[in-house]
């Protein structure tokens, strides 16, 4: 793929016309296609029902009878589910709330800036600082987290949000600056060169113009932070300690133990509870992902 | 031109007219992460380098133990089986991963309707991350009862408990991080949402089929975005732990066949408290990471295109 | 070349990696467990594992206590097991351990070797301990140092389904006499009956308490005094190469079935899910499996006993309380351990959530007010003739299921044969120890 390396964007075409074939009729392809992607779906979705189905079971059903189909309809592990702990399961979803509001804010704010300075500014030191950035997210959490702790215990920041969303407000994510980077070089030049001339900084080249292209990946950076904080247990687990403080997921597990009964109905429950939200919040974030230059109609 | 190249222009003194230096206003946006840099990770970072000197059981003082960490890794058998484990996984899931990420992005990008549905619903595995409830689910698929082994029934063939036996239970992990795609697929979407429709459309009026568009258009407008899932999804799945972690219930079994790198590390430093040793693992596994980052940003220069 | 860090180097180490002065934690207790009760109010951080019924009942017991006791508070902290060591050893390191700590067999040497742990003989004063058997107590001490209060005590049993056997018209063996060739023949006779669906036994060895007793009966025991592995190989090989005959013979599972259901959750298994007549389990096990079951569900000896050099039987300690070697407050502390080990009200709240209470007062106080399957547990523990208590898991031997587990999937699966994992095993499990 010579072609690759080349300034413009090639569209090439061979000099003949293509060779006249048999075409499927619309309609039957489109049906087929369906069926085909319905089929997948379903596949992919069959754990996820499982869990829905095994939800509304008694405990005991859950493993005796296996399969998807529910010949009685139990929703008391909902009410169990939600009580089970300490505080109403709702507690626990607040806690998460606030951790992923700030992360999200933390990631799209601090991210954005340095993903914008990697991206299109020259300056001293940038492959260096590149490469640590990058080495960053090499190492393991699990040796980085006791002296982190050791720090925060320091600080006196055990058992509050601090250790889970300051790193965040301080672009330590490097995931999101080096995806924001690959999305801002995918831009083309000649917008913030236009801006240039027209006097326009960096702030408001960066406000104005990088921002508002780089919608779709803002999109997925608010989604994935939704997602990851939300599912992320390690590090909630060791820094909140207080069962007061407990985000969903170390709410979650604190139902299993795998040397006693555990309530499964009622852990499927909440389980199917505390995915509403990230998928809700999926839903909503997908539309924007496909508001980008293609609909905007730059270029 | 990727990023390694750019490094090495930096290098020079051959900057464009436009290439100006502007340090002040780049350390401006940059000051939040070097506050990042110095404040939050810095520490921990240096901590862990030096705590690979040591032998450390996180009750009682370090103690410096020279190579000693260094010396062990060589002949750690449990080591060199997790290594082991760990490229087959990286070498497994990372294409298969990928490729079906970017087919059904490429499918769900336009054109079909219930696009929103079919998006969501090959999402919502991947929403399910590390919840508990992932361990009982895969059994519910490639355990002894599960579906997988239903539908092997109704032809005939007599399966087994996919998980749990040693010569499958690697795969299946791979297979599931498959299933779980929904984020680079996303990544996916939201690159292929960059490429203006006009190149299509040019390329449909040219005659171009659909092919030659994906090789002369998709591919290299997408090739920044193909280039960053390539290079997470290895780093990604070099630290790869939650799934088998949860799945095995953090043994690595059956027989130590899913004993991801970091599943070991996890269990030398908490299990064992073996904290030294495990940060010099860390380390390691951070060589080998930077190593096949390195590589990946070498061969950028072949295939990556930027508008820049 | 070990350079023991000085309190100065290492100071210099957290300030050159920015990581805080307390790598090494090198703070020791701040109050004297001797002391009196401050009249001041104090907070206590009190951490277990567990599932969500237990959370509910150790919160009513904090209740009750702090209603007692006004000017101390109790925060609770509940994890799940592996979440829990995690936890705490984080804790632990950063020199910010929970005053009161839930401690498991497993881990109590490393933690009490290293440190950790407090003496609690120092807080006599505060904590009882008159009610407890001696052989009971002895298991929380560590180099003759009572660092941890046994909750409640378990024994390894076999766990049959009736029902099963009465359907398979299969007689139940005489438990008082049986031998582990008639374990293989029931067995038999059940899978023979079950077609494929049921199994007669439900394979083990991924627990200690299996192979501990197959070493006593032979007149072995796992480690000797000074801690270090001291089950002779042949032993370990004849445990092993039963284990694989079982699975051979079709009395037990296909491998791969036996290690999915040793990897689940006890309502995974084949004595939840009515697909194993026999099953080794602890006693205290029996009411959680009954109600997974919905069976009838009967404990029996293990077999071997009545021939065996020596009982194989013993009493392992389901948990036990600890107490933080830095508590700040190590007094009240005590007086809480001591409330939970002592007080009726809490036995009565908590009654074998933690085994059946090693308190002998207190299990008889609350032995009318159990259910049938706990009464049987009870009972069963009660009539139980067993040996002395094996010696606690040395330190840095902590490892020791995950090891077993690999080995007995190593056999099962064939990849290695029993004389070689029982080598193995021994190399491993010494190697450890000695490297902490």
């Amino acid at each position: 793929m010579t072609d690759l390396t080349e300034r413009t964007v090639p569209v090439v075409t061979t000099g003949d016309p293509p060779p006249p074939r048999f075409r499927v009729p619309a309609p039957v392809r489109s049906i087929a296609r369906h069926a085909a992607l319905s089929l997948l779906a379903l596949v992919m979705l069959y754990p996820v029902i499982w869990m829905v189905v095994s939800s509304l079971r008694p405990d005991a059903e859950i493993f005796r009878s296996p399969g998807i189909v529910l010949d009685s309809l139990r929703v008391a592990n909902y009410g169990t589910g939600w009580n089970a702990l300490t505080s109403p399961f709702g507690h626990y979803l607040v806690n998460s709330a606030i951790v992923v509001l700030g992360c999200i804010i933390g990631n799209l704010v601090s991210c954005s800036m340095a993903a914008y300075a990697f991206a299109r500014l020259e300056f001293t030191g940038r492959r260096l600082f590149f490469a640590l950035m990058l080495g960053t997210i090499m190492l393991p959490i699990h040796v980085i987290i006791v002296p982190q702790y050791i720090m925060f215990s320091q600080l006196g920041w055990v058992n509050t949000f601090l250790p889970l969303i300051v790193p965040k407000l301080l672009a330590t994510d490097a995931f999101f600056v080096f995806l924001m980077v690959q999305f801002i070089r995918g831009l083309p030049r000649d917008l913030d060169e236009a801006a240039r001339i027209d006097g326009a900084g960096h702030p408001r080249i960066f406000l104005r113009v990088i921002l508002p292209l780089m919608l779709p990946a803002l999109a997925t950076t608010t989604i994935f932070t939704f997602i990851w904080t939300w599912n992320d247990f390690f590090s909630q687990l060791i820094y909140l300690t207080d069962p007061e403080m407990y985000t969903v997921p170390v709410a979650l597990r604190s139902f299993v133990d795998s040397t006693v009964a555990t309530s499964w109905g009622a852990m499927f429950a909440m389980s199917v509870v505390s995915l509403l939200p990230i998928f809700l919040a999926f839903l909503v974030g997908q539309r924007y992902l496909i508001k980008g230059i293609a609909t905007t109609g730059i270029k | 031109m990727s990023a390694l190249g750019e490094f090495r222009r930096l290098g020079t003194t051959r900057s464009g007219p436009r290439r100006k230096r502007d340090n002040k206003a780049a350390y401006l946006f940059l000051l939040p992460w070097f506050g990042g840099l110095l404040l939050i990770t810095a520490g921990p970072v240096v901590a862990s380098f030096v705590l690979g000197f040591t032998d450390y059981n996180l009750i009682q003082p370090p103690e410096f133990n020279g190579l000693a960490n260094v010396r062990r890794m060589v002949a750690d058998e449990r080591l060199h089986q997790a290594l082991g484990v760990t490229f087959g996984y990286v070498l497994g899931s990372v294409p298969l991963q990928l490729a079906a990420a970017l087919a059904l992005a490429m499918l769900l990008d336009r054109g079909l309707r219930g696009l929103a549905f079919y998006r969501s619903a090959f999402y919502l595995p991947s929403l399910l991350g590390s919840s508990v409830a992932i361990a009982v689910l895969w059994r519910q698929i490639f355990g002894a009862e599960g579906l997988f082994n239903r539908a092997l029934d109704l032809v005939g063939v007599s399966g087994r408990g996919w998980i749990s036996d040693p010569d499958t239970a690697l795969s299946t992990l791979i297979v599931l991080n498959v299933w779980t795609f929904g984020a680079p697929m996303v990544i996916f979407l939201a690159g292929l949402r960059q490429i203006p429709a006009m190149y299509y459309e040019a390329a449909s009026v040219d005659g171009a089929n659909r092919w030659t568009q994906f090789r002369r258009i998709t591919l290299p407008l997408l090739s920044p975005i193909i280039f960053f899932n390539v290079v997470l999804q290895i780093i990604h799945a070099f630290q790869s732990f939650t799934q088998a972690f949860v799945v095995s219930g953090g043994t690595g079994g059956p027989s130590d066949s899913t004993l991801f790198y970091t599943l070991y590390l996890y269990q030398r430093g908490f299990h064992n408290f073996d904290m030294g040793y495990a940060s010099a693992l860390a380390w390691l596994l951070l060589l080998i990471i930077a190593g096949f980052t390195a590589l990946n940003f070498w061969a950028a220069k072949r295939w990556v295109f930027y508008d820049d | 070349m070990h350079t023991p860090l000085t309190r100065r180097s290492v100071l210099a180490l957290a300030i050159g990696a920015g990581a805080g002065a307390a790598l090494a934690a090198c703070g020791g207790g701040g109050g004297d467990a001797g002391g009196d009760i401050s009249g001041d109010p104090v907070t206590l951080r009190f951490t277990w594992w567990g599932s969500d019924a237990r959370h509910k009942r150790t919160q009513q017991v904090i209740d009750l206590f702090t209603k007692a006791n006004p000017t101390i508070t109790v925060k609770g902290e509940f994890k799940e097991w592996n979440g829990y060591w995690d936890s705490l050893a984080t804790t632990v390191a950063a020199n910010d351990a929970p005053d009161i700590i839930q401690m498991d067999e497993l881990y109590l040497s490393s933690y009490a070797e290293r440190g950790a742990l407090l003496d609690l003989g120092t807080a006599a004063k505060h904590l009882s301990t008159a009610d407890f058997d001696a052989g009971a107590l002895d298991t929380g001490k560590v180099d003759g140092k009572q660092y941890a209060i046994p909750t409640g005590l378990a024994a390894y049993a076999i766990v049959v389904n009736t029902d099963l056997l009465s359907r398979y018209r299969v007689a139940l063996p005489d438990d008082a006499t049986w031998t582990w060739d008639d374990l293989k023949r029931v067995g038999a006779q059940v899978s023979k009956a079950g077609g494929g669906t049921v199994t007669g036994v439900q394979s083990w060895g991924f627990d200690s308490g299996g192979v501990n007793i197959w070493a006593r009966q032979a007149g072995a025991s796992l480690y000797d005094d000074e801690g270090n592995v001291a089950v002779p190989p042949a032993v370990l090989a004849s445990f092993w190469q039963y284990l694989l005959d079982l699975t051979k013979q079709g009395i037990a599972p296909p491998p791969s079935v036996t290690v999915e259901r040793a990897g689940g959750a006890l309502d995974q298994s084949g004595t939840a899910t009515n697909t194993s007549a026999f099953g080794t389990w602890w006693n205290t096990q029996l009411t959680s499996l009954a109600e997974a079951s919905g069976q009838n569900l009967k404990l029996l000896r293990q077999p071997g006993e009545a021939r065996a050099a020596t009982p194989g039987a013993y009493y392992k300690p389901s948990m036990f309380w600890s107490v933080s070697a830095r508590s700040a407050h190590p007094a009240e502390a005590a007086l809480f351990v001591n409330f939970l080990a002592n007080a009726p009200e809490a036995g009565e709240v908590l009654l074998t959530d933690r085994g059946v209470p090693a308190n002998t007062r207190v299990r008889a106080a609350i032995t009318p007010k159990l259910t049938a399957t706990d009464k049987a547990a009870a009972e069963y523990l009660g009539a139980l003739k067993t040996g002395p208590a094996p010696r606690v898991t040395p330190k840095g031997a902590s490892g020791i299921e995950a090891i077993l587990k690999r080995h007995t999937e190593g056999v099962l699966f064939e990849r290695q044969t029993p004389q070689q994992a029982a080598a193995a095993f021994i190399k491993e499990l010494q190697a450890e120890i000695d490297a902490a």
